[in-house]
């Protein structure tokens, strides 16, 4: 049978390597911004499991919502890739040192 | 099926439903307005603010019990109409600031003052709630309007290069919140504030998802705030955006991420408060090094008021950390005065930007006293709360987080605060030595409309009644909670 | 025992998915990979009955918000070689940090402590994850319902103030000049007197 375990488990995993990831792509800024989804899906499993699992609706609702929000969030976020792309033509993080101190 | 629907009082939550229509309706104007109109939507936004930051004062009236609506949702006490009404009129000053500013460089578009108004609302809803899911939701209402607007200066490039940062790095900070959330949820099987209080309560002393769900939520609070070691962004962001939104994204933010500490750690992990105490703890001592040590060693304005931040934001943990009412109240009272004084200071150096060229650097501020004495006096005074001297409103501030963290029997604490502070006043001298007893590099006059000026003389001499007569506001202060 | 057996193979398919995100060596690469690990997710919470989400998951996230990923990573001419450098130094150190923490989390997370217990909660007779989700949506949870679409328009008019570009002096079509011109517009018949060659 599964368990909650199982699934606790299993977004454990995949939000300890979306951080690995982060910090392995730190050099490129499109890959960080995938991270942060991977990161967002694991987040996700977490509350679809514990709200399936102990019968409260409220977990998904913020599923729900926390689908939205990422959406706008990526929106946002490509939007600022694009005109840092049109501005420096690069987005290696190594070339962002216009500010040091 | 079960329909026992009752539609939610709306009246607690008038000011935001009334912000809301207002930034839409301004959000059609502004689409038909021909540029040289473009004044319109400045003036209407700025109403907006007024009216709304009226609106909370007149529902906080005479407010005694919290009000809660939308199923628990929302919640009007107290403490919300303080930090309600203090963000909505900061961010109307910051318009107010940064005007002139804006209509010099052709950044007065209709989307700046659009994108500010929908960062207020966020703020607005993050401080009035009472649930997981508006907390976060208000959270990112603000925080993604502000990487656009950090973003909104498009000709530069370190701008966008503060917006990605921020906005990567702040994306992270979220995503560690809501895993801290989830984990909350799990044990608690609730994501209403009161009822994880009151079931965290129930739960045996050191069970391990509760603390690992704590620090998550604890990582993510100290970023927001920017506090060490989650403060990288702090420093990039405030150089690289526009004067105006540094000015906007330094001061009512801290607000809302005040309310953010309160709601979550105060109210929410009121059963983990020792638990959490350590972390702040260790946090509050790294940030006050951090800020008056590196401070010392920066050039751009900009990047020193960045740091100072930080040092602030470390005295401000100080507060919440003695985890009791008095504690509280001192940290909101910190906040505020704060905030004013982050106001002043950038308001200058909007002030000191003339066409063409930016007020950034230490140089720039060189005999200043000369050029314009009213401003470098009001300049001086910031500098001089900020660095705690009496008789300004932010020696006040430091008194009371002293006493709340030595009346709970934390006497070195209070003393290494202290210490950090002494260090740090040397360069908030530094700058009022820049100001009277160096020439100055740039000989031209100072230009400012008169409502400019008027703004700032008042700000700094809010700064200075509050530290004179700081009682009526300390009084608001403890009985917020 | 037939849903467990599901369990691990989406399992395997979505770790292994999530890894491929974080190492691919192209980032189009990297967006398949990471629709496949949504796909997969959506699977998994289809065997514990959270159709709606799982649904929403697809149509919405992978069909919305991963063809932008990918509309962007097509877009913009990513140098493959300047940022792998160092990648495989760091690699191994951080795989191995990655088991450690995951060893750490199975102590938290896999003890008890959590309010569910057992499977899954059964749906009551009749009922649906659907319904149950719509009926809270609308009454209980307006208020967050209203700040998401706030949030929605915030989205909109901050992509467009920050990459709707205005130069001037750009030219560009205006189709309404265009359907209006007349024959007199562009072609004038002048009458003059035929002339002779000499």
């Amino acid at each position: 049978m599964i368990t909650l375990s199982h699934y606790l488990m299993l977004s454990g995993v995949l939000f300890v390597l979306s951080v690995a990831g982060i910090f392995i792509n730190r050099k490129n800024v499109i890959l960080l911004l995938m991270c942060i989804e991977l990161m967002l899906l694991a987040v996700n499993m977490n509350f679809v499991a514990f709200s399936r699992f102990s019968g409260d609706l409220a977990g998904q609702v913020f599923v729900f919502f926390i689908l939205t929000v990422a959406a706008a969030e990526a929106a946002i976020g490509l939007a600022i890739l694009v005109i840092l792309f049109r501005g420096k033509g690069s987005i290696n993080v190594e070339d962002l040192d216009v500010m040091k101190g | 099926m079960d329909m026992t629907f009752t539609s939610p009082s709306l009246w607690p939550a008038m000011p935001e439903i009334f912000l809301l229509a207002s930034v839409c309706a301004i959000l059609v104007i502004d689409l038909f307005l021909p540029p040289r109109w473009r004044h319109l939507t400045y003036g209407l936004s700025l109403m907006a603010l007024l009216v709304t930051a009226a609106m909370v004062l007149r529902l906080g009236q005479g407010l005694e019990e919290p009000q809660v609506t939308f199923s628990g949702m929302f919640v009007l006490d107290r403490l919300a109409v303080v930090l309600k009404s203090a963000a909505l009129l900061v961010t109307g000053a910051v318009l107010l600031y940064g005007r002139d500013y804006l209509r010099e460089r052709q950044l007065d578009q209709g989307e700046f003052y659009l994108l500010t108004l929908f960062s207020a609302l966020g703020m607005m809803v993050l401080i009035s709630a009472g649930h997981f899911i508006t907390l976060y939701l208000g959270l990112e209402l603000m925080s993604l309007s502000l990487y656009a607007l950090v973003a909104f200066n498009r000709e530069q490039s370190a701008s966008s290069e503060a917006a990605m940062k921020y906005f990567v790095l702040g994306a992270i900070a979220s995503g560690m919140l809501l895993y801290g959330m989830s984990i909350l949820y799990g044990v608690t099987g609730s994501l209403e504030i009161e009822t994880v209080a009151s079931r965290i309560m129930e739960q045996p002393v050191g069970s391990l998802p509760l603390l690992l769900g704590m620090t998550f939520v604890v990582a993510a609070v100290a970023f927001k705030l920017g506090a060490v070691p989650f403060h990288n962004w702090l420093p990039d962001v405030y150089q690289g955006a526009n004067t105006p939104v540094t000015l906007l994204v330094g001061s009512a933010p801290k607000l809302a991420a005040f309310a953010m500490v309160m709601r979550l750690l105060a109210q929410g992990m009121e059963g983990l408060a020792g638990d959490w105490r350590d972390l702040l703890m260790v946090m509050a001592v790294l940030s006050l090094a951090l800020g008056s040590v590196v401070a010392i060693a920066q050039t751009n304005v900009k990047r020193l008021l960045a740091y100072s931040t930080i040092g602030h934001i470390g005295f401000l943990l100080l507060g919440v950390l003695a985890a009791n009412p008095m504690g509280y109240a001192a940290a909101l009272f910190y906040v505020l005065i704060y905030v004013l004084m982050a106001l002043g200071a950038f308001g200058v150096l909007i002030l000191l930007s003339q066409r063409g060229m930016e007020a950034e650097t230490l140089d720039d501020l060189k005999g200043l006293n000369a050029r314009s004495p009213w401003l470098a006096a009001v300049m001086a005074l910031f500098m001089f709360s900020m660095a705690g001297v009496p008789p300004t409103a932010g020696f006040y501030a430091k008194l009371l987080v002293l006493d709340a963290v030595v009346d709970q029997g934390m006497g070195t604490l209070a003393i290494v605060a202290v210490l950090f502070a002494v260090i740090s006043a040397f360069y908030y001298l530094r700058v009022v030595w820049q100001l009277y007893f160096e020439a100055p590099i740039n000989g031209s006059a100072v230009v400012a409309s008169a409502d400019l000026r008027w703004l700032l003389i008042a700000n700094g001499g809010l700064v200075l009644l509050l530290g004179i007569l700081p009682d009526q506001l300390i009084r608001a202060c403890l009985s917020a909670f | 025992m037939f849903q467990l057996v599901l369990f691990y193979a989406f399992s395997a398919v979505l770790i292994g998915a999530a890894l491929a995100v974080i190492t691919a060596r192209n980032p189009v690469h990297s967006v398949l990979f990471l629709v496949l690990a949504f796909f997969t997710s959506a699977a998994l919470w289809l065997l514990i009955e959270a159709e709606f989400l799982a649904i929403v998951l697809v149509l919405v996230y992978v069909g919305a918000v991963m063809v932008l990923f990918l509309f962007v990573v097509m877009m913009i001419d990513v140098d493959l070689a300047a940022l792998r450098e160092g990648f495989n130094r760091s690699l191994p150190l951080g795989m191995g940090v990655v088991l450690l923490i995951v060893l750490e989390l199975s102590v938290v997370l896999g003890g008890s402590g959590f309010s569910g217990k057992g499977g899954p909660v059964p749906l009551p007779e009749g009922g649906s994850n659907i319904r149950a989700l719509g009926e809270v949506m609308y009454t209980q949870y307006v208020y967050p319902f209203e700040i998401a679409s706030v949030i929605l328009l915030l989205a909109i008019v901050a992509a467009i103030a920050l990459t709707l570009r205005r130069r001037p002096g750009r030219l560009v079509q205006n189709p309404g000049l265009q359907a209006k011109v007349r024959p007199e517009d562009r072609l004038r018949i002048l009458k003059m007197p035929s002339e002779t060659r000499d």
